[in-house]
């Protein structure tokens, strides 16, 4: 089980939920479907360290310096 | 018709609201909206879910689109003209006939925004006209714009907009995009799970906008029964209640298959958003649009410079002399003046063209915002976050937009330093400069040499923001990469030209504007005589007030190696527009003929005075002229827009830090070059 890992280091295509993310950015995320216990994978990774990530048919570049202050789980 | 609004510090727009549409009728329309008593509709929606397309394909007007987030920075509005039921025309004594009754609807395309938690100025702004403002005051009726093939994503502001029970209305684009993901949309259990009419359209193809126009006529002005909310503050509370209400409605109207199918973009994504690939490939899509804008403009920019300095110029010249007006200071500033300057400025319409129409192309294919992607890292070396790549991008087309778009980033700081790195993003008006020099100084490798001032112009962005971030600005905090991707497309011949015209349209505003202002000034300056026995507009150039008042400049740049004051003067012309700078020399040149009588082209007479000015080192000198022209401030309207944006204090700043700027590393590469060229 992958419990509570931070999502530089997810697998890519694999399905994920999502278990905390920071204050200063949550509502943004949110409001591009990337919520509290939303399901969404990793598709690519990008220049520079960050991902692709697919949530609910949106693509959403995550850069670097973020995807280690997100936790997530494997479903 | 539409107009673009400029939000100011007050965010108030004056909403031409009336009555809902009972009143309107085929008597109303005229002016900038569609009449006082004409219902009021909003266009609302996420980025990049078709709000502006719909608008400009609803309104026949032309605001810039583009398949990337952030594209409307400012509230465009447009009649909207459509017609009604005969049945449903309520004017007691109406002289209308019944077959053409007419509904003039103000239409306003608001920025996008996810939801009316503003997190930049734009989103701000988008709350602020449908709820800041008092009840009277708001639109009749809101239509937001649905992506159908990520409806969750774009149902937030719907759940908001519902609860708040504003008259409003879905209109699901993308659902062509939808159907080859395997997601099909049932549009009635849609309206059922939110509460609202739904009617699906596709404003690229404009297909589905009699439906609109149905619904709107039914709906304008009938408030929602708002959408009960649990009673509590807790922002994450209320989060939650709206994300279940959001995955009932999509579970409700939706079926997709259970695995996702790769699409198209992400095949696509896998290769121009990779690691190494990326930014390989960004460089690569943008040497080859430069490449192609020179070399494909090249032969019709000859073809228009020989209809211009030829026949245009040798008819204005009989015509004038069968006016009895040969030789005088009219035929002087007709042909030496106007159609010298803006005849050369215009045969650098096709390069623009060809410039609009690639930036179009990117930008509706989706590409510009893997672009952020790529450089976001690079940005980020800044203290910028990926976004604040979309207005430095903008820039390289013109500076003026791409100071607007700036909005979208949302902390100030963040929007004055990006503001203040634009003029060194080098736009088309410079290109123009740099495909002559290119050309005369570098033949064959022109397209090279421009190539080269593309990346001087990217490492001077990211020089001179590394500088401010770790003085001015060294205590801004860093904001992590979050951008929509949106799926790529195959860019459309309407919207493409539509943009292009569009841009082009700016660019030949300016011409007649600016330019020929500032040519009229050029050829007044250069008939005013500074020394006794010359009569006006029979002045040797050198000793014309313009003249003068180069020459007291110039010694300023004999480090640089052009100290000609044939060049500088160009430099202070191209402080006003750089459209003017080739102009400028063509009108000092057709004046000041040498002392030989040769005529001899523009070219090689810019040529012949850097040769003089550089001691014989003419290519480095020229590369110099060529930084100095990309580093120093880019125009007055660039000016005027970073006043308006960031204030007369930071604008003046600017000013000062081009000028140094430029001058440092003109001297730099002359003096370096010179020692190898």
């Amino acid at each position: 089980m992958y419990v509570g890992s931070d999502l530089a280091s997810a697998p890519l295509h694999t399905a994920l939920t999502l278990v905390h993310a920071p204050d200063s950015c949550r509502q943004r995320l949110s409001s591009l479907g990337l919520r509290i216990g939303a399901p969404f994978s990793l598709v690519s990774r990008t220049t520079g360290g960050g991902r692709v990530a697919l949530v609910a048919g949106s693509r959403i570049a995550l850069g670097s310096t973020l995807l280690a202050q997100l936790r997530v789980e494997v479903r | 018709m539409a107009v673009t609004e400029q939000p100011g510090r007050a965010l108030k727009l004056p909403l031409l609201v009336g009555p809902p549409s009972v009143k309107a009728c085929c008597h109303t329309g005229g002016g900038i909206g569609a009449g006082p008593e004409a219902p009021v509709v909003a266009l609302v929606g996420a980025p990049n879910t078709g709000k502006s397309t719909l608008f400009n394909a609803l309104t026949g007007s032309r605001v810039t689109m583009g398949n990337w987030p952030g594209t409307t920075v400012e509230v465009s509005r447009g009649i909207w003209k459509t017609t009604r039921d005969a049945a449903s025309c309520t004017c007691e004594e109406c002289t209308c006939d019944p077959s053409e009754l007419r509904l003039d609807i103000t239409l306003i395309d608001l920025p996008g925004a996810y939801s009316i938690d503003p997190h930049s100025p734009d989103e701000a702004l988008t709350r602020e006209l449908l709820v800041g403002v008092p009840e009277d005051e708001r639109p009749d009726l809101c239509v937001v714009a649905c992506d159908a093939s990520r409806l969750a994503n774009s149902l937030y502001l719907v759940a908001q907009l519902r609860e708040l029970g504003l008259p409003m209305m879905v209109a699901l684009t993308m659902l062509d995009v939808a159907a080859k993901s395997g997601v099909t949309v049932d549009l009635d259990a849609l309206a059922v799970a939110l509460g609202c009419p739904v009617v699906g359209i596709d404003p690229r193809r404009r297909t589905g906008l009699e439906a609109l126009a149905a619904g709107v006529r039914e709906h304008t002005g009938i408030a929602a029964t708002p959408r009960p909310v649990p009673d509590t503050t807790d922002a994450l509370e209320l989060d939650d209640d709206r994300f279940t209400w959001i995955a009932q409605a999509v579970t409700a109207a939706t079926s997709a298959p259970a695995v996702q199918p790769r699409t198209f973009s992400d095949k696509v994504d896998r290769w121009v958003t990779a690691p190494v690939l990326g930014p390989v490939i960004f460089l690569a899509v943008m040497w080859l649009v430069f490449q192609i804008t020179t070399a494909v403009a090249a032969p019709l920019q000859g073809f228009l410079d020989d209809l211009f300095t030829g026949p245009v110029s040798a008819g204005a010249t009989w015509l004038l002399g069968q006016l009895g007006l040969g030789g005088t200071w009219v035929e002087g500033l007709l042909v030496s003046g106007i159609i010298a300057g803006v005849g050369m400025l215009l045969t650098f319409v096709p390069l623009m063209t060809l410039m609009f129409i690639l930036l179009a192309v990117l930008e509706d294919s989706g590409y510009l915002a893997r672009a952020a992607v790529v450089t976001d890292r690079l940005m980020r070396s800044i203290g910028l976050p990926g976004r604040a790549f979309l207005p430095l991008i903008v820039g390289f087309g013109c500076n003026v937009p791409a100071i607007s778009a700036t909005r979208i980033l949302p902390s100030a700081r963040q929007r004055i330093l990006t503001a203040l790195l634009v003029p060194f993003t080098s736009c088309t008006a410079r290109l123009t400069v740099f495909v002559m020099l290119g050309s005369v100084f570098f033949g064959p490798y022109a397209g090279t040499a421009v190539f080269a001032m593309y990346v001087i112009s990217i490492h001077l962005v990211v020089l001179a923001g590394f500088v401010l971030r770790r003085t001015l600005w060294r205590t801004m905090g860093a904001e992590p990469l979050i951008i929509d991707l949106p799926a790529y497309q195959v860019p459309t011949l309407r919207l493409t030209a539509s943009v292009t015209w569009v841009r082009l349209q700016g660019f030949l505003k300016t011409a007649s504007g600016i330019i020929v202002a500032t040519v009229c000034a050029v050829w007044l300056l250069q008939s005013i005589p500074t020394t006794p026995g010359h009569a006006f507009g029979e002045v040797p150039v050198a000793e014309s007030a313009y003249g003068v008042a180069a020459q007291s400049i110039t010694p300023v740049f004999a480090p640089a190696g052009f100290a000609k004051w044939e060049t500088t003067s160009a430099l202070v012309v191209g402080f006003v527009a750089k459209e003017a700078v080739i102009s400028s020399w063509a009108q000092t040149y057709a004046v000041d003929e040498p002392a030989d009588g040769t005529p001899g082209t523009l070219g090689e007479r810019v040529r012949a005075d850097f040769e003089s000015s550089s001691g014989g080192h003419p290519i480095p000198a020229a590369l110099a002229f060529m930084v100095f022209l990309l580093a120093y401030t880019p125009c007055v309207a660039t000016l005027a827009a970073q006043w308006r944006e960031i204030g007369a204090r930071w604008t003046l700043f600017g000013i000062g830090m081009q000028l140094v700027t430029a001058w440092l590393l003109a001297v730099a590469v002359f003096q370096i070059g010179r020692l190898f060229l």
